[in-house]
């Protein structure tokens, strides 16, 4: 389990994010690869050819194996991008995104 | 298209102490960074949204880096956060993509200062979640104060993992053991002498080190990781004995319960962006594999480009500091913006503190030199590249049809093809073809170094300005193309 340390922090207001069909607490400045850590889950996707488990790696931008589906956008980063109210994001297998404007 | 005196890519140490030299000298700067806050990695920090109430034994280095952080807000320097650097169309111009505020750069010198990143080393298992770089775990802690397990290991070489190890247990992770695969003990006696040029490094390591001991921590140092197992995610590591030439002895191996596994085998320069611009590289395993050819005077083989800190050579925050300033008085004398007197005063200051602490670095490399290669490591299933999932048995297949180097390994399995762009497989590919070749890993020629130096959108292309070419009025050359 993950968890979120620290007596000397106030993370202020928690909203919410939709992570497939949940609703996952973010603190506002995490990012949705902390979110996601944050609510204990371990998979961020599946790969495409081997359907294996990926997750969070480098944690800076540099692996691009955090990917995730946000707001219709397939391939972003998690760890690069900032969590705000309201994102959909999803966290299936690469390559089987829905296709926007199809 | 933006005109300054001095691009600077990277805001993390080098970056910043750049940039601030180079407004002393009344030059303009633009301050390119990937993320969305200064700092680089050494000084990341929690988002402003989280309000400190007390003081915490994670903002040590606090009052420095919101120091070095006002350099963003100065009047002659342009902070351009969450922009890419993606090209060096021409010798001294930026190509930058950062949405609607995409564009060129034009400078009259440039600090790359682009930082480093985890050594990517496969072994089975490490691709499974809950297996994380020890540079991520640390921007999770730094950035976020979250730890993704409570029982973590922490493998691989290099002084940061005891530094990640005593973090850990301050943050109230349980620490299942620290494997480090240089024999470091053995070998401290050797390397005290220079270790002692920076007493006050030495003592952090120590600390960390002691508070280890103090946990009943395993520190197993000459072994390394040779299984992370799990389905879904990491539940246990197996460790073993490893020698200098690379072999590992599987049948001592010791297995560690863990829900995190922390890998950290040192860090490999980011040299993408001076590959493109065409500066001359060598080849240093110790400092991190392929580092820009840099004079004195930290110039790269370019005219006026200009390398500093951790992306030039490792050697942590207080070198890259002295470096940052060091690139930017250079090219403040190249552009005549200081005194020769003056630039050399400087120097001579920095110069000291440059050796001694490069000294310091010299010894942390004899200490935690690593074996010979870390391919033993891995089985045939075990995952190379992680973009595309190529394995090291698909590399053997492909061999034995005749495929031997690594341009020829790239094109006919895709390892180094996907998104990361070589970043995770290209010394892995590299140290195969130099085992298999005989060869050492710096004769192994790489596949050519292509923009863009990192995905972007292409819609930000469609922001760019693209400038008229500066010809010259001869009648015998193509005419000056209309704008």
């Amino acid at each position: 389990m993950t968890h979120r340390f620290d007596a000397g922090i106030d993370r202020g207001t928690a909203f919410t994010i939709t992570v497939d069909d949940a609703a996952v607490r973010a603190f506002p400045g995490e990012s949705v690869a902390a979110a996601l850590l944050g609510d204990g889950r371990r998979a961020f996707r599946r790969t495409a050819r081997t359907g294996a488990p990926r997750s969070l790696y480098c944690g800076m931008g540099v692996c691009w194996d955090c990917l995730v589906t946000i707001d219709g956008r397939s391939g972003l980063r998690a760890c690069m991008t900032e969590a705000q109210p309201g994102m959909r994001v999803l966290t299936g297998r690469t390559g089987l995104e829905p296709e926007a404007g199809r | 298209m933006m005109r300054v005196d001095l691009a600077v890519v990277g805001a993390g140490p080098a970056g910043l102490a750049a940039a601030a030299e180079a407004v002393t000298h009344g030059m303009t700067v633009a301050l390119i960074d990937d993320n969305a806050r200064p700092g680089g990695q050494y000084f990341r920090h929690v988002p402003p949204s989280f309000r400190r109430t007390a003081a915490t034994a994670f903002d040590k280095d606090r009052a420095r880096a919101e120091a070095l952080f006002a350099i963003t807000r100065h009047p002659q320097v342009t902070y351009l956060p969450e922009a890419t650097v993606w090209d060096v169309p021409e010798p001294l111009t930026l190509a930058v993509a950062a949405g609607p505020r995409s564009g060129q750069v034009e400078a009259g010198a440039i600090v790359v200062a682009a930082g480093a990143h985890d050594r990517p080393v496969p072994f089975p298992g490490w691709t499974l979640p809950g297996v994380v770089s020890a540079g991520g775990v640390q921007n999770l802690i730094k950035g976020f104060r979250l730890v993704p397990g409570t029982r973590a290991a922490v493998a691989g070489n290099g002084p940061l993992l005891f530094l990640i190890g005593a973090s850990l247990l301050r943050a109230g992770v349980a620490v299942a053991a620290v494997v480090e695969a240089a024999p470091i003990d053995r070998r401290l006696p050797a390397a005290l002498p220079q270790l002692l040029a920076a007493p006050e490094i030495l003592q952090q390591a120590l600390d960390y080190r002691w508070a280890l001991l103090r946990a009943g921590v395993p520190v197993l140092t000459g072994w390394a990781p040779v299984n992370a197992e799990g389905e879904d995610a990491v539940r246990a590591v197996q460790a073993a004995p490893i020698a200098e030439d690379g072999s590992v002895d599987r049948a001592r191996a010791r297995s560690f319960d863990c829900d995190l596994l922390v890998v950290g085998f040192g860090l490999v320069p980011s040299v993408e962006l001076l590959r493109l611009a065409g500066a001359g590289l060598r080849f240093d395993r110790r400092r991190g594999g392929w580092l820009p050819e840099r004079d004195e005077a930290l110039e790269t083989t370019r005219r006026n480009i200009f390398a500093a800190g951790d992306g030039t050579g490792i050697g942590g925050v207080e070198l890259a500091l002295i470096e940052g300033r060091r690139a930017a008085v250079e090219a403040a004398v190249q552009l005549s913006r200081i005194a020769p007197f003056a630039a050399d005063e400087i120097r001579a200051g920095l110069r000291r503190r440059w050796k001694r602490l490069d000294r310091f670095r010299r010894g942390i490399e004899a200490l935690f030199a690593p074996p010979k290669d870390f391919l033993a490591l891995q089985t045939p299933q075990t995952v190379l590249c992680r973009c595309e999932e190529v394995t090291r048995q698909e590399i053997e297949e492909r061999r034995a049809e005749g495929f031997r180097g690594a341009v020829q390994l790239k094109s006919t399995t895709r390892m180094g093809m996907g998104r990361c762009q070589g970043r995770n497989c290209m010394a892995t590919l590299a140290a195969l073809v130099a085992a298999d070749s005989g060869a050492s890993e710096s004769a192994v020629a790489l596949p050519k170094a292509r923009a863009p130096a990192r995905p972007i959108p292409i819609g930000d292309l469609l922001h760019e300005t693209i400038p008229p070419p500066d010809l010259p009025a001869d009648p015998h050359l193509p005419r000056k193309r209309r704008t």
